[in-house]
């Protein structure tokens, strides 16, 4: 039996203790947000948060991070609100085919809470590693400056 | 654009009360879909239902994949109803006649062509439905209803001061019937088209609530992987089942027509027990094709084949008769693929007597037509529910991941979600086709005096017809599918559209030269082609201005002068030309180690030029900046406008840095993004664009960003190194 809290919420899950937790997070727990795009932690589509640091879910398997605490993009946002970055990413409009932008909003989460005022070259020394097939990132950099407390 | 109004507009109340319309667009198929009107509230041909309790739905009949039809196309139908595009509800459309894509007689989004299809009849079916608002109106304060206005989703009274809202007039408005042909309102007039709105998907996609195909869920479901011939044409031969069953949560491993599939009770028990699987495979009717075979072929072929003559202005073999000097460069360019971000999935449900399919899909009446081949039904009992798409760039116009989905389906009588590995995506998609480009220029001292193109590879309608022509047909038999391909390949041209995937982008070359010959030498190597993001344009893009820029600097012509020189005919290519020279400061020097490239461009209607910036650092090909002018007539948004060039712009870096799927003994060799790199932050360059003002009619922007940046990157580093690159990837070191 692994246990795992996610979003606040402790989970007890019945589970093949191999399977990564990306597959227990959308199959077993319905959080959908958090998607698939390699399988190989190159793309980070999967990106959430295990005990605060950002994490490829696709290559960890679920009983590696038993008992610890899992942020997804669904519990981002606290008290009905929008995260400051969700909300930037509304304002500046950079979702396009949307499909990477859980990963990419989980990366730049991290990044915020580690330094709130990131310069240029720290947002992309942070996001390298989130791709965006449609080429959202002049947008992305440009939201997260904004999101940002300078 | 001549049409009967009462044959555009269906108007009808909805089940609940309310305003429903549909339209037929122009040149649409009349075949009965066999689509089943009854479905509660929701009229599915609907286009617009106005709800008496305020709700307002409409069909989005292009997918969203990213492009930004979810925000444009809703803004065109509120800016002539009247109401905040925020205010709409828009739902995608299910497979129906309505819903053709005029352009292509198929419901399919594609060809860059959603908003230049919708400007008209959407702007009308908004203006219309106002229109009888207003009427509805009219008649209960007993007013003219030309003296009524709207705002904001209200009919206002001619006193200004009394208004109603849409939802109360919603069904009387139903009985009413515009007996005036409804003006559309003036430029001057708009207040959401044009401006900067924000994207209507944009909180969904960055709370991670928008629903992508591998997001459903259905009751009981179970998951599929196939595992399929590494060598495309290869069949099934035999396979170790026993091996694979024993393995937990494993529901049955099968053969379908594609491969052999493993079905189990979640995803990872599937791909677990799939590493158990060992396919012996038959190979006789296998590819063996490596990329220098492929090549080799194509240069045979062009020798044998001069191929189909294209276009012929004035004497070619004349000019290079007379010519001082010809000159010779061959452009090899590669397989590319097109590595959407959410892997090909789709899930599909049979039921016995009916089958839903929910996918994204950039093409659901093909999608019919693929579920229908994986089981015993026809396209009619098929109903395909799409999703948002992540990511489309032309590889979701092929429905094989739908056919799977519903061939296990068939099998486990159960709702069955299939998903593609992206190793499985990089290895078993059709791809852009390599394609070789054969040029020859005649010149006489300064003069370009002829202009020759040789284009040689295949067609991508050849791959496309077997289910493209079956959708155009929905009611034949199955039996008859492959042959409606054939008939459909012969009927090319005449009862079909011809097929100008190989030449586009060549046989419109726009320099004013003589002597021009273009030529289609056709030779298919038998790997599978699909459309990609700009399709012909692509390549072609890439052999006429990259020739352009030898001829130019064999000339000793400035690049920029060579061409604007041969385009005082084509004032859109020059105005594009002309700005970006002035935005990139083309005739200041770049910074030491830097050099400047140019590429000027039209497809889809739109004319776009750019100036890229690179140098090379160590092993690397570093791109600093690109300039890009952009004329797509009139904007409907111009921030999505912005977004999808730019996002062209680097999906076409990546091919010219990167992009290349290589072929050895009939494998695919590359698996996942590190031997198949696309743009990252790290690689960003700047880009500065400028959208030219413009009356003309909006033209296609999701793919016109693409095909220029190519040559002007290649032109860049010729500039740079002095050596001219006539093979893409582009390479540091050559």
């Amino acid at each position: 039996m692994i246990t795992l809290v996610v979003n606040g919420e402790k989970r007890s899950l019945d589970v093949d203790s191999d399977t990564p937790l990306l597959w227990v997070l959308r199959d077993e727990l319905n959080l959908k947000g958090t998607k698939f795009g390699c399988g190989a932690g190159l793309c980070g589509a999967c990106t959430v948060h295990v005990g605060g640091t950002p994490t490829r879910a696709c290559q960890t398997p679920v009983e590696a991070v038993n008992g610890q605490e899992i942020t997804t993009i669904e519990g981002l946002s606290k008290n009905g609100e929008l995260h400051p970055l969700q909300q930037a990413w509304v304002e500046h409009g950079v979702p396009q085919c949307g499909y990477c932008q859980s990963g990419q909003i989980m990366t730049a989460a991290h990044l915020l809470e580690q330094n709130p005022s990131p310069s240029e070259d720290d947002i992309v020394n942070a996001m390298a590693g989130n791709l965006c097939r449609c080429g959202t990132y002049h947008r992305i950099v440009e939201a997260v400056k904004s999101a940002s407390s300078t | 654009m001549a049409m009967n109004r009462r044959d555009f507009l269906k108007v009808s109340t909805s089940a609940s009360g309310g305003l429903v319309l549909s339209l037929s667009l122009p040149g649409c198929a009349t075949v009965d879909t066999g689509y089943s009107e009854n479905a509660g509230t929701w009229r599915p041909d609907a286009w617009l239902e106005i709800q008496d309790n305020g709700n307002i739905y409409f069909t989005l009949a292009r997918v969203e994949m990213g492009q930004g039809t979810y925000t444009g196309l809703t803004t065109l139908i509120a800016e002539e109803l009247d109401v905040e595009p925020a205010s709409i509800k828009p739902r995608f459309a299910p497979v129906a006649k309505e819903y053709l894509n005029p352009a292509y007689k198929l419901q399919i989004t594609g060809g860059s062509t959603s908003v230049a299809t919708s400007w008209e009849p959407l702007r009308r079916a908004g203006a219309e439905a106002r229109y009888m608002l207003m009427m509805a109106a009219a008649k209960v304060w007993q007013v003219e209803t030309d003296n009524c206005s709207t705002q904001d989703g209200r009919v206002v009274h001619p006193n200004g001061i009394d208004s109603l809202p849409y939802a109360r007039l919603a069904s009387l408005a139903a009985s009413e019937i515009p007996r005036i042909e409804v003006p559309l309102k003036p430029r001057s007039e708009w207040k959401y088209i044009g401006k900067q709105m924000k994207r209507l998907d944009a909180e969904a996609k960055a709370t991670g609530t928008a629903v992508y195909g591998i997001d459903i869920e259905q009751p009981g479901m179970l998951y599929a992987v196939v595992t399929r011939p590494p060598r495309y044409g290869a069949k099934v031969k035999s396979f170790n089942k026993a091996d694979v069953t024993v393995h937990s949560g494993v529901k049955d491993v099968f053969e379908i027509e594609r491969g052999v599939a493993v079905v189990a009770t979640s995803y990872w028990r599937a791909r677990k027990a799939q590493r158990a699987l060992q396919v012996e495979w038959d190979n006789d009717d296998a590819i063996t094709l490596s990329t220098e075979s492929v090549f080799h072929h194509y240069y045979k072929d062009s020798e044998q084949d001069a191929g189909v003559s294209e276009r012929e202005d004035g004497d070619y073999a004349q000019a290079e008769e007379q010519a001082g000097k010809v000159l010779h460069a061959d452009y090899e360019q590669p397989y590319l693929a097109h590595f959407a971000m959410e892997p090909m999935n789709a899930t599909a449900w049979y039921k016995g007597d009916a089958m839903e399919v929910w996918a994204s899909t950039q093409a659901p009446d093909l999608g019919r037509i693929a579920a229908a081949r994986g089981c015993d039904l026809s396209p009619g009992d098929i109903t395909i529910h799409t999703t948002f798409l992540g990511g489309g760039f032309g590889r979701r116009l092929t429905n094989d991941y739908i056919e799977e989905a519903a061939a296990v389906s068939y099998r486990m009588k159960a709702p069955v979600k299939l998903v593609w590995s992206r190793e499985e995506d990089t290895q078993h998609s059709p791809c852009r086709p390599a394609m070789l480009h054969r040029m020859r220029a005649a010149v006489s001292g300064n003069r370009l005096e002829g202009w020759h193109h040789q284009i040689v590879g295949p067609q991508i309608l050849d791959w496309y017809i077997t289910n493209a022509a079956p959708a155009q047909y929905p009611w034949a038999p199955k039996m008859l599918y492959n042959t409606l391909g054939r008939v459909g390949l012969a009927a090319e041209g005449l009862a079909t559209p011809k097929d100008v995937s190989a030449i586009e982008g060549a046989i419109d070359y726009p320099y004013q030269v003589p002597n021009v010959e273009l030529r289609h030498t056709h030779s298919d190597p038998g790997f599978p082609i699909t459309w990609w993001r700009s399709v012909g344009y692509s390549h072609n893009g890439f052999a006429v201005e990259t020739f352009m820029d030898e001829i130019a600097h064999e000339l000793g012509e400035d690049p920029i002068a060579f061409r604007r020189a041969r385009l005082q005919n084509q004032p859109r290519h020059l105005q594009v030309l002309d700005r970006v020279a002035e935005m990139s400061r083309w005739n200041s020097a770049s910074a030491s180690g830097r050099a400047k490239g140019v590429a000027v461009f039209q497809s889809f209607g739109t004319f776009v030029a750019q100036v890229v910036e690179a140098s090379i650092e160590g092993s690397e090909i570093k791109v600093h900046k690109v300039w890009c002018a952009v004329d797509c007539g009139q904007v409907v948004n111009p921030s999505v406008v912005s977004d999808q060039i730019k996002g062209g712009i680097l999906f076409g870096l990546s091919a010219a840095l990167w992009g290349e799927i290589t072929l050895a003994d009939g494998k695919v060799q590359q698996s996942n993004f590190h031997d198949y790199p696309v743009m990252a932050m790290h690689n960003l360059p700047d880009v500065e664009l400028d959208i030219v003002d413009s009356n003309e009619a909006p033209t296609g922007v999701g793919e016109p960003g693409v095909p220029p940046v190519i040559p002007a990157l290649g032109n860049a580093l010729f500039r740079l190194t002095g050596v001219r690159q006539r093979r893409l990837p582009l390479k540091a070191s050559s």
